[in-house]
C-alpha cells in the first residue's frame, strides 16, 4: 500500500507554470507535512536559475539542488519540511526516475546531517519523487524511503490535489529563552573550533529541550491526547507552549577545565510549529516545537559563522592565521526570525532570518529565489521577536570586556556566494555525502 | 539514651526538593580573590534564577507544577494557593494506580510510622510570555583561562506543620532554597585549592525530636575523617551530645519509600510489637543494621555460617552508623583476618569451619577497629538472670549482640525485661533463614521476632559477643 499525497491546488497551478519553460528540465523541492496516514504538500518551489541555465538535455546539477534544499530546509518553521524533489522533463518518467532517486536522496542526506536532534521511531521516512510531463502534465509519483538506501525500490504513491489543505492547520509558538555558555579548546579559537563548540553545546540544549516537560496552553496533556476536539473547519487554531527544563546531572570529576575562551549565546527566540488538522495529538506538537526551537538556533549561528568566515576570507589571504594573543571579546549579534505567510495557504508561515541593518528587501529577494515567492514588504511579519541589543550591562557576564561592539559581518545572500563558502566551509562530511552517488 | 525511631502523630508532610543546578562560569585568573568573586557572581545568578518567576516546581508522580514565585500558581486549576500540602497527595499516582489524575481514597500503609514525604523537582520554565525579547547575542571571547562547569544537587526538605497551605510551605521552601544556596557557596569557597573545585552535596540528617531533620552542606570528596572540626561546631549548635556521631555521612537520613541500592532489609525488628511485661522495659539496637543470613550473596553457607552471618550484622551496624567505611566482610574476608592475626592455619581459609564468639571479637578487632566485651554463662538457663546486664548494653552501647553457643549462633538486638518480675525476652534476629527479602515472611515466621527464655538450650553454654560503640563524633 503506497503513501497518500493530499497536495494543496496553488500546487497544481505552479507545477503547470514550471511546465511553460522553455529550456532544460526544472527541478524542484515539494515542501508540507508528514503524517503516519497521509502527507500534506502545501508548496513547491522551482530551483532557482544558476547563472548559465541548463539546456535541454542536461542532468540537473546535484550540488545545486541539493544546496537549494538546504537553504530552504532553513526557511521552513517546525512542522513543514523539504518532503521530496520533483522534476519537470520531457524524459520518459520511467527513465528520469534514477535522477529523481539520486536528488532525493542526497537532499535527504544533505538535510538530515545538518540536524542537531535524534530521528524518532515514529517518523517518517519516505521521501517522494515527482515527474511532471510538460506536454501532457501528467504527475507520476513515486516515494523512496530513506531509511534504507541500498534496498530502497519507487514505490507508487497517490497525488491528489485539495483545495484549502492547510486553511485549518494549529499552530504551537513559543518565546523560548537561550543561555549556553561553552568552553573553547585551550589552544584553539578560531572560527571552525567556536563551530564545533558551539554544535557540542546545542546538541546538549536539544537534549534537555527533549527531557523538557511541554504544557500547551497551560496545561499538561498526557501524549495521545489529541490537541483539538471536535474542531471546526477553516476555523484557526493557535495554541501557546511551555516549556520546563532541568539539567543533566553531571558527574564529572574536572569540574575546572583549562581553556582558551568561551562562547555564550543569550537572548530569545520565537519558535513555531503548523500541526495538520487530522486529528494531531499533544506528542506531535512537543516534538516539532522543540525541533523547531533547536533548529532556529542552530541555523541563525551557522548563518553567523559561514557570514564570518566569508568576511575573513575576504579580508585576509588565508583566514586561518589570525593572531590569537592576548584577550579578547567580540559580540555579534544573531538574526532575529521574521514570518511571511505562503500565499493563500491559511495559517501557515516559511520564515527568514534578518541582521538588523539591513533592509527588508534583503528578505524578500531571498523569498522570491529560494521560495519563489512574491511577499511586499508590508506582507512580512516582524513582530515576533525584536533585533539583538547590546547594551551597556549586558556584557557584565564576562567579566573583561575590551571591546563591546556588535560586529555585523559584511553578508551576501545569495545562493551562489553560500554555495562557495559551503564547499569551503562543510570540508569533509558533508560533501562526501552529497558528492558520492547513493 | 535510644533515639526515637516513631515520629509524633502530629507531623504533617515533608516536602523534599531535588534538582541540579547548572553552574558554568568563566574564571579568567587563578588569582584566588578574583575567582572567589566570579564564584560568588555565579551564585548571585543562581539565586536570581531559584526566586525569579522562572523558577518551577513539579510534584513528581503527579500532574501538579506550582511556580512559587509567582503568588503560588499551580496547575491542575484545582490547586490553589490556599490548598493544603497534605491533599496534595491525592494527586500523586503510586505504582498500582492506572488512571490519572486524582485517587477517591488514600491508602495508608500499616507499618509507615514515618512521616509522609512529597517529592518535587527544581526546573526552569525556558519559555517566557509578554512581549518579545530581543533574538540573541553571540559573544565570544579568546583568553587563555579557565572553564568551570558543573551542576549542584540542590536538596532542600520542608517539614510542614498539619493544615498548613501550599502558600506558606512553599514560601518556606523557597527560603530554604535560597539558604541551601548561600551554604553551598560558602562551601564551595571554603574548600577551593588553587583550581580544583570540590562540589557542595546537601545532606539530610535526622536528630532527636524536637530539632526533627536538619540539613548540612558538605563538600563532595572529603572524607568523614577531615571534617571532624565541622562536626563539632555542628553538635555544638544543636547541643547534641559527644558520643553519637549524627553527623556522619552514613547516618544521613533514608526516606521512607527509597529503596535501598544494596538489596539488604533495614531494621526488619521495627515492624514488630514490642512485648509488655509487669514494669517491664524495652531496650533495643540503637541505629540502623542489614539483616544478613544463610545464602545471601550466592554464597551457600547452610548449615555452617550463622555466625559469620551475625558477624555481617554487626559490621554492617558500624558502617551504617560512619564509624569505619570498610564495606561488610565476606566470609572469605572474615576467615583471611583470621589467618592474618593467627588465630587460623592456613587451611582455614575457604573451609567451611564455623566460628564462634571469640572469633567474632578478634575480627571485629582486626578489620574494624572495634573492641568487644565476652560475656560467659556456663548454662544457657543463666541467661535469664542477664537482664540487667543485656539492657544496660543496649542503654550505653547499642549495638548487635552475637550469642552461640550449643551448635547455633544468633544475633541479639534487644531485650524485655522487668526489674521486679524478672521476665524478660530477647529480640532475636536469626541468621539461619534461607528465603529472599521479604519482612512480612520474616516478622511472621519469627525469624525476627521476640522469644522467651526457653528459647537457649538450658544446658548447653553460651559466649555473648558485645561489641562496644566508640564514643566518637
Amino acid at each position: 500500500m503506497g503513501r497518500s499525497y493530499i497536495v494543496e491546488e496553488a500546487v497544481e497551478g505552479y507545477l503547470t507554470k514550471q511546465c511553460e519553460q522553455k529550456a532544460g528540465p526544472v527541478t524542484g523541492l515539494l515542501i508540507g507535512q508528514s503524517s503516519t496516514q497521509r502527507e500534506f504538500v502545501v508548496t513547491a518551489t522551482r530551483t532557482p536559475q544558476r547563472e548559465e541555465p541548463l539546456a535541454a538535455g542536461d542532468s540537473p546539477d546535484k550540488q545545486w539542488v541539493t544546496e537549494h534544499a538546504r537553504q530552504v530546509s532553513r526557511m521552513l518553521p517546525g512542522g513543514l519540511s523539504v518532503l521530496g524533489v520533483f522534476i519537470v522533463t520531457d524524459i520518459d518518467a520511467k527513465d528520469s526516475l534514477a535522477t529523481l532517486r539520486k536528488l532525493v536522496f542526497a537532499v535527504e542526506n544533505l538535510i538530515s546531517s545538518e540536524r542537531l536532534w535524534n530521528p524518532a521511531d515514529d517518523d517518517v521516512t519516505d521521501c517522494v519523487a515527482l515527474h511532471v510531463n510538460p506536454k501532457t502534465r501528467k504527475t507520476f509519483c513515486r516515494t523512496f524511503d530513506i531509511k534504507d538506501p541500498k534496498q530502497s525500490v519507487a514505490k507508487p504513491a497517490d497525488w491528489k490535489y485539495q483545495s484549502g489543505v492547510c486553511s485549518s492547520w494549529s499552530t504551537v509558538s513559543c518565546s523560548l529563552s537561550v543561555d549556553m555558555l561553552v568552553p573553547l579548546p585551550d589552544d584553539r579559537t578560531d572560527l571552525e573550533d567556536m563551530d564545533k563548540c558551539l554544535k557540542e553545546g546545542l546538541k546538549v540544549w536539544a537534549h534537555q529541550l527533549e527531557s523538557a516537560v511541554c504544557l500547551i496552553d497551560g496545561r499538561k496533556l498526557s501524549e495521545d491526547m489529541e490537541l483539538v476536539g471536535g474542531q471546526k473547519r477553516n476555523v484557526r487554531q493557535t495554541y501557546t507552549a511551555q516549556l520546563l527544563i532541568t539539567p543533566d546531572e553531571r558527574r564529572a570529576t574536572d569540574v575546572v577545565q583549562r581553556c582558551g575562551g568561551s562562547v555564550s549565546v543569550r537572548g530569545a527566540i520565537h519558535s513555531r510549529a503548523y500541526l495538520h488538522s487530522n486529528k494531531p495529538k499533544a506528542k506531535l506538537a512537543e516534538k516539532l516545537l522543540k525541533r523547531d526551537a533547536v533548529s532556529t538556533v542552530a541555523t541563525r549561528a551557522q548563518m553567523l559563522l559561514e557570514e564570518l568566515l566569508t568576511s575573513d576570507g575576504e579580508s585576509k589571504g588565508s583566514g586561518r592565521d589570525r593572531p590569537q594573543r592576548g584577550t579578547h571579546n567580540e559580540l555579534f549579534c544573531l538574526p532575529h526570525r521574521i514570518f511571511c505567510p505562503v500565499k493563500a495557504s491559511g495559517p501557515v508561515c516559511v520564515c527568514d532570518y534578518h541582521f538588523s541593518d539591513e533592509g527588508l528587501s534583503v528578505v524578500t529577494d531571498r523569498l522570491k529565489e529560494m521560495l519563489d515567492i512574491d511577499a511586499a514588504e508590508k506582507d512580512l511579519d516582524t513582530r515576533q521577536e525584536t533585533p539583538a541589543e547590546v547594551l551597556e550591562g549586558e556584557a557584565a557576564a564576562e567579566p573583561t570586556v575590551e571591546t563591546i561592539e556588535a560586529l555585523e559581518p559584511k553578508r551576501n545572500r545569495y545562493i551562489g556566494v553560500a554555495m562557495a563558502t559551503v564547499v569551503a566551509f562543510l570540508a569533509t562530511a558533508a560533501s562526501m555525502l552529497y558528492l558520492n552517488d547513493v | 539514651m535510644v533515639v526515637a525511631d516513631s515520629q509524633s502523630s502530629d507531623t504533617g508532610t515533608i516536602l523534599r526538593v531535588r534538582g541540579p543546578l547548572e553552574f558554568k562560569c568563566h574564571l579568567d585568573s587563578t588569582d584566588a580573590r578574583l575567582m572567589h568573586k566570579v564564584i560568588s557572581r555565579t551564585f548571585e545568578t543562581l539565586q536570581s534564577q531559584v526566586k525569579s518567576e522562572s523558577c518551577v516546581l513539579t510534584v513528581c508522580d503527579s500532574p501538579v507544577i506550582i511556580w512559587p514565585n509567582r503568588g503560588v500558581y499551580a496547575i491542575p486549576e484545582e490547586i490553589t494557593p490556599n490548598t493544603l500540602c497534605e491533599d496534595i497527595h491525592q494527586w500523586i499516582q503510586s505504582d498500582e494506580q492506572e488512571a490519572a489524575g486524582k485517587r477517591s481514597a488514600k491508602k495508608k500503609s500499616k507499618k509507615s510510622s514515618a512521616a509522609s514525604v512529597i517529592n518535587l523537582r527544581l526546573m526552569m520554565e525556558a519559555t517566557k510570555t509578554g512581549r518579545p525579547l530581543s533574538a540573541p547575542i553571540l559573544s565570544r571571547t579568546v583568553h587563555k583561562s579557565h572553564f568551570l562547569s558543573t551542576t549542584f544537587p540542590v536538596d532542600c526538605v520542608v517539614r510542614t506543620t498539619v493544615n498548613e497551605t501550599i502558600k506558606d510551605a512553599f514560601e518556606r521552601l523557597l527560603e530554604a532554597l535560597t539558604h541551601q544556596l548561600c551554604e553551598m557557596e560558602k562551601v564551595t569557597l571554603q574548600h577551593i585549592k588553587g583550581t580544583t573545585l570540590l562540589v557542595p552535596q546537601p545532606l539530610h540528617f535526622l536528630l532527636p525530636e524536637p530539632k526533627g531533620l536538619v540539613t548540612v552542606v558538605y563538600p563532595a570528596g572529603v572524607p568523614d575523617s577531615q571534617l571532624e572540626t565541622q562536626r563539632k561546631e555542628l553538635h555544638q549548635q544543636f547541643e547534641l551530645p559527644d558520643d553519637w556521631p549524627y553527623f556522619r555521612r552514613a547516618n544521613a537520613y533514608h526516606f521512607p519509600n527509597e529503596p535501598y541500592k544494596d538489596g539488604y532489609l533495614r531494621n526488619p525488628h521495627l515492624g514488630l510489637t514490642h512485648p509488655t511485661l509487669d514494669n517491664g522495659k524495652v531496650y533495643l539496637v540503637q541505629g540502623f543494621y542489614s539483616y544478613h543470613h544463610y545464602m545471601q550473596d550466592h554464597v551457600d553457607d547452610n548449615g555452617w555460617g550463622c555466625a559469620y552471618r551475625s558477624l555481617q550484622t554487626i559490621c554492617s551496624w558500624f558502617q551504617q552508623q560512619g564509624f569505619v567505611e570498610r564495606a561488610v566482610p565476606t566470609h572469605r574476608e572474615i576467615q583471611q583476618a583470621l589467618l592474618d592475626v593467627g588465630d587460623k592455619q592456613a587451611s582455614f581459609v575457604g573451609s567451611r569451619q564455623w566460628i564462634g564468639s571469640i572469633e567474632v571479637q578478634v575480627v571485629l578487632n582486626q578489620l574494624l577497629g572495634v573492641t568487644s566485651k565476652i560475656m560467659f554463662v556456663s548454662q544457657g538457663s543463666e541467661l535469664a538472670s542477664k537482664g540487667r546486664e543485656l539492657a544496660n548494653h543496649f542503654l550505653t552501647d547499642g549495638t548487635p549482640i552475637m550469642i552461640g553457643g550449643g551448635v547455633l549462633a544468633h544475633t541479639i538486638l534487644g531485650v524485655a525485661w522487668s526489674e521486679t518480675s524478672g521476665q524478660i525476652r530477647y529480640l532475636i534476629l536469626d541468621p539461619h533463614y534461607t528465603g529472599a527479602e521479604d519482612s512480612q515472611v520474616i516478622t511472621d515466621k519469627g525469624w525476627c521476632g521476640w522469644k522467651g527464655p526457653d528459647f537457649w538450650d538450658q544446658i548447653a553454654y553460651y559466649n555473648l559477643c558485645l561489641p562496644q560503640r566508640p564514643k566518637v563524633i
